[in-house]
């Protein structure tokens, strides 16, 4: 492996960013370099936020190249297709969550939301694959619809990609989520991973 | 391992993952830093943020002070008793910070003093693309300039002493790149400097803090002058300007900063590595000039990469005329990168590939799928947060102007989460008009409200400008928020009330300085480090500068804030509203508010939209009805007071 090119994307407040650094912070561990670098719509909270991760021996600027994401981990499925379009690699993989956050475009009547179906042959015809899992309700049985991000990671785990060890993504969650929330996301980890597993 | 604990840990060696401006923080902690202060501003913000985490913990000090102006000299006032120094701000900040900047250099100081700035080039989070490197090359100070975060901190730590050396102060100049990207850091010792304020007015030179005191400042521009031999000579030798010339390549790359680590990549992408020259620059100003020319004698043409304006290449240019006049300078002058909007490694790999004469491969059939595929992407405009109180007062704002009539509102913004309503919908077409009228525009969501917006205190200046043109087509109004009132505003409601400006000023008040992540302020009863402060009150100080009309408002009452503010309009002088609620993100995090979910009786609704245009993001609009979504809902009633019907009300 020289290297691996990520993005985790979602809605501002959703916490990829969050989830992004444990990645990184695991690989380090590791003894790889990372690097996470963000791109977003707009300033703040309900836009988009995409964070992207590289890890490797080598990585040097802190944005996956154009076509260079082998995987894209989606909190939220618009948000995933954003990035797929620009930042999937040929025959990447799509993970998302299959909850929407209907945009303000949207909900004013301006602009539509593309349903799952929709979503699915896009990414077919950009030669990508798809997996796709109800994130949130798996959150919602970890005992915090916050933890959408950590459920996200763990069915990143589950597909068996990353260079780093499971025990080293449990560690760094363990000791970077808020204070008193280690186990609800402990939790989610498992069941993200768990989720993956069983597709 | 939690930010907190690494800032401070002193195990030289370990590696860890910083993100740019914690990076650069930890340089500061391993220069011994003495005083840091800074106004909070994105990308730059979390430079102080980690300082005042560390600060109480080895004892030194880190404010958040009202604006960055003040605190570049509270900085540099520690600097000239010789205690280590730093300030740090976004790039608009410095534009504050100028006048002290330009005088500040005329003698120097005795402490390291480093001006850490983060630009923002593609205004991610900024009014503006400005290129502080100019700010160095004018105030003839050296600038550091990091190709990532490992450099970030150890050009940092340096900077304090490169500072003391000159006698003057160092900038190091960060982009959103280096500061909002996080990577593997290894961490140094941590110096223990403890070092005891000293004063001497006649330091080395005579007043030599006073740029009146003879012989004055011509005499001290001279001094300014004499030490730019030794900062060119000093950057030849930094271990951050490094040329890689091996053999006789055609070809050379001379990359500063971020553009470096780019353009590293670029070349390893196209399979370069041997068959170009590499000059990795650290010190856009002063430049390694012997080295840079030394490259230039050898190529045949020359490729400038950097981030920002042509810093590096102008001067590359006018070099080149001296060593090798019939070399070819490529940059973004000669328009092979772009003029505007940041840079990137794909952008950089193919002006590369163009001068390399190689072709980049192309699938075309996946760039239409690709093409085809963006068309059903919906845009997603940014909004402010549910329940947000700002939300409260635009909706009040909107109701008030139309109960007072008149044609064309002016609404001036400013710079803070409120600025959002100014930010319009991405998935709405404006079509632009020529007009010898003024022209009224219906305000469809809380996004298009401001209709000016420039900087911080910006908004409360136009509106004395509108009215004393003689605007009269409408109301003039101007909103700026708690913190940008302390920063920016005393002066301009100062200057309003004594030149007889007639206009309504509302102050958002949500007690945080919220758009940069919730930094505390005067009006706070905080400091930077969480110790308690005296909390001063906007009214008190609107009071004390001769405002007459001055209401305070809940937001989250819908009814009375527009009363509020339709007296306001209806005052006929300067009048001032404050629509005050702590930012309901930080009200949940202190879980000093929680509201119940509100829910919609389909029976009720009858699908106006009014709730939607309300511009909260916990509403949502399916199927001909309204809906509010349970996990966005923070359950603050605004929708149930818009909703005509009475059909939204508090669910479980």
């Amino acid at each position: 492996m020289d290297e691996v090119n990520l993005i985790i994307a979602g809605v501002g407040g959703q916490g990829s960013v969050l989830a992004s650094h444990l990645v990184a912070m695991a690989a380090i561990e590791e003894g790889l370099r990372a690097r996470v670098g963000e791109t977003f719509g707009a300033a703040m909270r309900g836009g988009s936020v995409a964070s992207h991760v590289r890890i490797g021996k080598n990585v040097s600027a802190p944005l996956v190249p154009e076509g260079g994401a082998e995987i894209v981990i989606a909190l939220e499925p618009l948000e995933g297709l954003r990035n797929a379009v620009k930042y999937l690699a040929k025959g990447g993989l799509l993970l998302t969550n299959t909850r929407p956050l209907a945009p303000v475009d949207v909900n004013i009547g301006r602009a539509e939301y593309p349903s799952m179906q929709t979503i699915e042959e896009a990414v077919k015809k950009l030669g990508g694959k798809i997996i796709a899992i109800d994130a949130t309700s798996l959150a919602q049985q970890a005992g915090n619809v916050r933890t959408v991000n950590v459920v996200m990671l763990g069915a990143l785990a589950g597909i068996g990609k990353l260079p780093i060890s499971l025990e080293s993504l449990r560690c760094a969650i363990r000791e970077n989520v808020p204070k008193g929330t280690e186990e609800v996301n402990l939790r989610a980890f498992e069941l993200g991973l768990n989720a993956v597993r069983e597709k | 391992m939690r930010i907190e604990d690494i800032i401070v840990e002193d195990s030289p060696g370990k590696r860890v993952l910083l993100m740019g401006n914690e990076a650069i923080a930890r340089g500061a902690i391993e220069a011994g830093v003495g005083v840091a202060a800074s106004y909070p501003g994105t990308p730059a913000s979390e430079i102080l943020e980690t300082l005042a985490l560390a600060a109480p913990k080895l004892g030194f000090h880190a404010e958040w002070s009202t604006n960055e102006k003040v605190a570049f000299e509270v900085a540099a006032g520690a600097a000239l008793t010789g205690v280590r120094a730093l300030t740090s701000m976004k790039n608009a900040g410095l534009n504050w910070v100028m006048d002290m900047f330009m005088t500040l250099v005329y003698g120097g100081v005795r402490g390291g003093f480093v001006i850490a700035v983060a630009d923002d080039p593609s205004a991610h989070y900024s009014s503006n693309e400005q290129d502080t490197r100019f700010a160095a090359f004018y105030g003839e100070i050296p600038c550091l300039e990091p190709a990532d975060q490992q450099e970030a901190k150890d050009m940092t730590r340096y900077a304090f002493e490169l500072s003391e050396q000159l006698e003057l102060p160092v900038m190091v100049r960060s982009v959103t790149r280096v500061s909002h990207a996080s990577g593997d850091v290894e961490l140094g010792p941590i110096a223990k400097i403890k070092r005891r304020p000293v004063f001497d007015k006649h330091w080395k030179l005579p007043y030599r803090w006073n740029v009146y005191g003879p012989p004055g400042p011509v005499e001290k521009h001279r001094w300014l002058h004499s030490r730019q031999p030794m900062a060119k000579k000093v950057v030849e030798k930094l271990p951050w300007n490094r040329l890689e010339l091996r053999g006789k390549p055609k070809l050379g790359i001379i990359a500063s900063g971020i553009g470096a680590s780019y353009a590293r990549e670029a070349v390893r992408r196209l399979g370069l590595n041997k068959k170009v020259a590499f000059l990795k620059i650290g010190t856009p100003t002063p430049l390694p000039e012997r080295m840079v020319s030394r490259l230039l004698r050898a190529v045949k043409t020359v490729i400038v990469v950097e981030e920002g304006d042509p810093l590096v290449e102008l001067q590359v240019r006018g070099l080149a005329r001296d060593a090798s006049p019939k070399l070819r300078v490529i940059g973004k002058m000669s328009g092979h990168l772009p003029q505007v909007g940041e840079i990137n490694t794909d952008i950089v790999l193919r002006a590369l590939a163009k001068v390399a004469g190689i072709r980049p491969r192309e699938d075309r059939a996946r760039e239409r799928a690709r093409a085809e595929v963006s068309k059903l992407v919906a845009p997603r405009s940014s909004t402010l947060c549910a329940g947000c109180p700002h939300l409260g007062s635009y909706w009040a704002l909107k109701q008030a102007l139309r109960k007072v009539g008149g044609k064309v509102p002016i609404i001036n913004g400013d710079i803070g989460c409120y600025e959002q309503g100014g930010y319009g919908i991405f998935a709405k077409e404006v079509k632009p008009k020529d007009t010898a009228e003024s022209v009224r525009y219906a305000i469809e969501s809380p996004y298009e409200t401001l209709d000016t917006n420039y900087i911080m205190g910006g908004g409360i200046g136009l509106l004395q400008g509108e009215f004393h043109a003689g605007y009269t087509d409408g109301a003039i109004v101007a909103v700026a928020g708690d913190s940008t009132f302390f920063h920016a505003c005393i002066p301009a409601v100062i200057n309003a009330v004594y030149n007889k400006a007639k206009g309504v000023f509302l102050v958002l008040d949500n007690s945080w300085t919220a758009m940069t992540g919730h930094q505390p302020h005067p009006g706070t009863g905080l400091t930077a480090t969480g110790e308690p402060a005296k909390q001063l009150l906007i009214e008190d100080i609107a009071r004390a500068c001769g405002v007459e009309f001055l209401k305070v408002v809940d937001p989250f009452d819908l009814a009375a804030t527009t009363a509020a503010i339709e007296e306001a309009l209806k005052f006929g002088g300067f009048a001032m509203v404050i629509a005050r609620r702590v930012c309901t993100l930080q009200a949940l995090r202190q879980k000093k508010f929680i509201g119940k979910r509100m829910v919609v009786d389909p029976n009720k609704c009858t699908g106006c939209r009014l709730c939607v245009s309300f511009g909260c993001p916990g509403v949502l609009f399916k199927d001909g009805k309204g809906g509010i979504d349970p996990l966005i809902c923070n359950g603050c009633g605004m929708c149930a007071q818009v909703c005509p019907t009475g059909a939204i009300s508090v669910g479980e």
